[in-house]
């Protein structure tokens, strides 16, 4: 297996008494496109900004592209292979998207002028009208631009698509698709719009108070997990460790598991349960039973691992 | 690249201080030969009397831009990257491959040529016209006057710079700077005059050396010990300030 894109080893940051991230372990592979959920505030954009050297760990270790960012020589090496979104899309507010792509070429070696021409065509990005008077949207696509013509190995890109349209939105996923995710690059992204990350996700990750709750392939997803209704007396919170999440609905209990969802039902069967449904489950579906607060959920950073296999304690 | 963004922020500050700098200069040098006849406003080229005159429009231009440094300083400073937080374009700034403290003393670099040429142009354009006018060209206090008007003001760009990184904000590094002057200055005053304390004048020493050296009274010893102060404060009050950009996070 080759030299991880991203690599975190029990990254924690706190501020104060606060810990934003804890423990977090990722290992994403080069070409992976990874999406990073989670709810506002469980450490998304954190995480990235550590890997950015916009905010230093207070535990644990980091890779990016095999380099330490932590290192302000290597810092360099990285700043200039990784392509960067914030949330924040705040750009100098005099300069016209022309400016801005002249002043940011020349910071990359790698920088394409037809990739950025291409780009402000098929967002129809005003390119000689004042940042600031653009409108949100448009502010967020010259963003986009400066990002995706860099030429870049990794994008970090955090909640890339927001305050965009529709139609803008699916011009933005083609593009990534097309142009990057063909090119085998390695795209670290969060958004809220889970349909987003499901078109262009292959990984997902799902963040809830500074810990990764799940780690999984999409298609893994798809195809192995399984929500459980149950009905019954006393059933057990975590009867098995392929168990992601349980939570009480009324007067049915609700299982999602992460494999062998017939063998598990009939365990619970065995036990005089009643199995009401054993339907597949969205990642919608999967990030709210993960993520509400009144459900128990999955304690542990599923980390690197292949799939989900956390289990209670 | 980011020396273009520095020179683009700074560049209508820039514009203003030469233009208003120039113009102060050059109506100073031409002063002495307006008169008035008739209602009249007239060039008399005759009024020029070389040594008597050109000493009062050096100590004229002095008093009237020897302050030019401090606020060029203060405006240029403000647009330090620790400027950049509190709107946010830090991100992008950041995030690209170079070290905030290149960073930082690229726009040093930038703010100091400015500085130099807003106090250089104007008193020179003024000292070569008003040679011409009075086919005198003893003036050497006139000809180090930008150069000490400049010495004094990098210091002051290097602390504009620092509370810009310590406030986190371009205004917030304006105002406190210019507090922070304005109290050191006034409380020397408050001191001096009562107290009979004599406060240093720190960094300020050859701008005040300048200033007492008005015509027909001897030349004072040069303050050189202030004059290496300026210059070490020039280095040092960026260093902080790059040091503590490199601790920030955002």
């Amino acid at each position: 297996m080759s030299e991880a894109a991203i690599l975190t080893e029990g990254l924690g940051k706190s501020f104060g008494t606060q810990a934003a991230v804890s423990n977090l372990n990722l290992q994403i592979q080069p070409g992976a496109v990874y999406g990073f959920l989670g709810r506002n505030g469980a450490g998304k954009t954190t995480t990235m900004r550590m890997l950015l050297g916009l905010v230093r760990p207070s535990k644990g270790s980091m890779r990016v592209l095999g380099l330490d960012p932590a290192r302000e020589a290597e810092l360099m090496r990285i700043l200039e292979r990784v392509a960067f979104v914030p949330q924040r899309k705040q750009l100098y507010g005099w300069a016209t998207p022309a400016e801005l792509v002249r002043m940011n070429k020349a910071y990359f070696p790698r920088w394409s002028d037809e990739a950025a021409a291409g780009l402000a065509q098929r967002l129809e990005i005003p390119m000689k009208t004042a940042f600031k008077k653009l409108s949100i949207g448009n502010q967020s696509k010259v963003a986009l631009l400066l990002a995706l013509a860099q030429g870049a190995e990794v994008l970090i890109l955090d909640e890339p698509t927001a305050g965009l349209d529709p139609v803008m939105v699916d011009e933005i996923l083609r593009t990534l698709i097309e142009d990057h995710v063909s090119q085998g690059r390695t795209i670290f992204v969060s958004s809220h719009h889970l349909g987003e990350v499901e078109q262009i996700c292959d990984w997902v990750g799902i963040l809830e108070e500074g810990r990764l709750l799940l780690e999984a392939r999409l298609e893994e997803i798809r195809q192995e997990f399984r929500l459980v209704i149950v009905s019954g007396e006393n059933l057990p919170d975590a009867p098995s460790a392929d168990v992601v999440s349980a939570m009480t609905d009324g007067r049915f209990r609700r299982y999602v598991l992460a494999r062998e969802a017939e063998r598990f039902a009939a365990e619970l069967r065995s036990q005089g349960a009643a199995i009401l449904e054993i339907s597949p489950i969205g990642l919608r579906e999967l990030f709210l039973h993960l993520v509400r607060k009144e459900a128990p959920c999955t304690p542990g950073n599923a980390g690197a691992k292949a799939a989900p296999v956390s289990s209670f304690s | 690249m980011y020396a273009w963004k520095c020179w683009r922020e700074s560049r209508a500050s820039f514009i203003f201080f030469l233009i208003m700098s120039t113009a102060v200069a050059l109506l100073i040098t031409l002063a002495p030969g307006l008169k008035e006849q008739n209602g009249w406003w007239h060039f008399d080229r005759s009024e020029y009397d070389p040594s008597p005159t050109t000493q009062m429009v050096t100590y004229q231009i002095l008093s009237s831009l020897g302050a030019m440094g401090f606020l060029s300083a203060l405006f240029f400073g403000a647009t330090a990257s620790g400027s950049e937080i509190e709107p946010g374009t830090i991100e992008y700034l950041w995030t690209r491959p170079r070290t905030r403290a290149s960073v930082t003393w690229i726009h040093w670099g930038v703010c100091v040529a400015e500085m130099l040429v807003v106090a250089v142009v104007p008193i020179y354009l003024a000292a070569a016209l008003l040679g011409s006018l009075t086919r005198y060209w003893q003036m050497p206090l006139l000809l180090i006057t930008p150069w000490i008007i400049f010495i004094v003001g990098v210091p002051m760009l290097g602390l504009t710079t620092l509370m810009t990184a310590l406030r986190r904000s371009g205004k917030g590094g304006l105002l406190y700077t210019a507090g922070v002057v304005t109290v050191y200055v006034i409380v020397r005053q408050i001191v001096t005059v009562p107290l009979h304390l004599n406060l240093p004048t720190l960094f300020a020493g050859p701008l005040f050396w300048l200033m007492n050296n008005k015509p027909f009274v001897p030349l004072s010893a040069f303050p050189w010990g202030s004059l290496w102060r300026a210059v070490f404060l020039a280095a040092a009050l960026p260093l902080a300030a790059q040091y503590l950009l490199k601790r920030a996070e955002v």
